[in-house]
């Protein structure tokens, strides 16, 4: 595990209606499990961590707090009307000096959740395209090494998946989406992960599917 | 170092456990001070009605003996060490009477930093409540932004105000009216400190 100072805020405030479910996205039951204690198993070794929550704010609290009591929730009252960014705004305030921002309605391969904790510096990630209607990255190669130098809804070589580690004292404002406040501060290294987001039932499916599989791609 | 001004509910969140209710069990009038207490925490009764309703059943008590029971009454000692710790920036904020708190209050060191319900004693019996705090009126005093930090529907409106508003439910659940309003919510004693300290 890496020694940098991070805290970690998993946006859970928003409303999921696409995915007719009835419950906000990131209680999300996969294999039996909801989607926020898949990233929370996987986080136990970090200190400061926070769920922005909104939309059924209880709900979420009282299944966080079931499995871990130590989580600093914080509210996003306007979620109907603020984007993603707001709720990390909110997060990022008084956090430590970086901040790793995930969403709750995502899935990630766990061994690639512990080479996001392994990672010291900024990034932004991305995956290869899966959804409708994603947002890309633009990427270039310097020295060996992926930077992200623009999102685009056009072109790019990798989906865009939420996930960003970066310093808190350039997120501390915004009502859109993150990406939006990324923006201004790039380029940045990239990091390539695998995740499935889940919008849509048949991204649910899949997302199951994916899990039952071991994290494997391969038809079975 | 933040101009931040730090406010704190008394019961459930400086303290470990209610103290009316606490008081009500040695006297074995227990279960109706609970219902009392939990029809204020759900906000069926306002504050007021509720707080004389629970002084009605304690005041054959004498104040002496009450006083001395809520100076015993279990601490969140981390919560209290911040607080002493940082005294000239903290206040307790509680609906709870003077003549009741008074050895709890001394014992913390908060003697001139709380904000309270006063009553008049006669004899060592309770004569008459005063007044009662109004933690609305309590903040809209304060000219430096604040934090509050509280659990119950009394708390509301001074966490509403807060520049950060935390509901704390380490003790018991947060009331309803504080989820909807409160910029951060813990149930931990040690997070709760933990984010304290990065606010200072």
């Amino acid at each position: 595990m890496s020694n940098i100072s991070r805290t970690v805020i998993i946006s859970c405030a928003g409303m999921g209606n696409r995915l007719g479910l009835g419950s906000t996205k990131a209680l999300v039951e996969v294999e039996g499990k909801p989607l926020i204690i898949r990233h929370l198993e996987m986080l136990d070794g970090e200190k400061d961590v926070r769920v922005v929550v909104g939309y059924q704010a209880e709900k979420v609290i009282e299944v966080v707090k079931q499995y871990r009591k130590d989580i600093l929730f914080v509210f996003n009252h306007n979620y109907r009307s603020t984007g993603t960014g707001a709720s990390v705004a909110l997060a990022a305030r008084y956090a430590n000096k970086y901040i790793l921002s995930l969403d709750g309605d995502l899935l990630i391969h766990p061994e690639d959740m512990k080479r996001i904790l392994e990672y010291d510096g900024e990034f932004v990630s991305g995956g290869v395209p899966d959804s409708d209607d994603p947002w890309m990255l633009q990427t270039y190669e310097e020295n060996g090494k992926e930077y992200v130098s623009a999102f685009s809804k056009n072109a790019g070589s990798y989906e865009w998946n939420g996930i960003t580690q970066i310093q808190s004292a350039k997120m501390l404002s915004g009502t859109g989406h993150v990406f939006q406040m990324v923006e201004t501060y790039l380029p940045l290294p990239f990091m390539e992960l695998r995740t499935r987001e889940i919008d849509t039932i048949n991204d649910y499916e899949r997302a199951v599917n994916w899990v039952r599989n071991h994290y494997s791609d391969e038809q079975v | 170092m933040s101009k931040l001004i730090f406010l704190f509910d008394l019961d459930s969140t400086v303290t470990r456990e209610e103290i009316l209710p606490a008081i009500a069990n040695r006297f074995g009038i227990f279960e109706q001070m609970r219902q009392v207490t939990e029809s204020t925490m759900k906000g069926e009764i306002p504050f007021k009605q509720s707080f004389l309703q629970r002084v009605e059943l304690l005041k054959n008590i004498p104040v002496s003996e009450v006083c001395q029971l809520v100076s015993g009454i279990k601490l969140n000692e981390k919560v209290v060490e911040f607080i002493q710790k940082n005294k000239s920036r903290c206040y307790i904020v509680t609906g709870n009477l003077d003549i009741w708190i008074k050895g709890l209050i001394e014992k913390i060191g908060m003697e001139s930093h709380t904000f309270c319900s006063s009553a008049l004693v006669r004899d060592d019996y309770l004569q008459d409540v005063i007044s009662i705090v109004d933690k609305n009126a309590v903040v809209s005093q304060m000219l430096l932004p604040f934090v509050a930090v509280g659990d119950g529907n009394n708390d509301a409106e001074m966490i509403e105000a807060a520049e950060i508003g935390i509901g704390y439910g380490g003790v018991r659940n947060i009331a309803p009216s504080i989820l909807s309003c409160a910029s951060h919510a813990v149930y931990s004693e040690e997070r709760l400190v933990e984010f304290l300290q990065r606010l200072i």
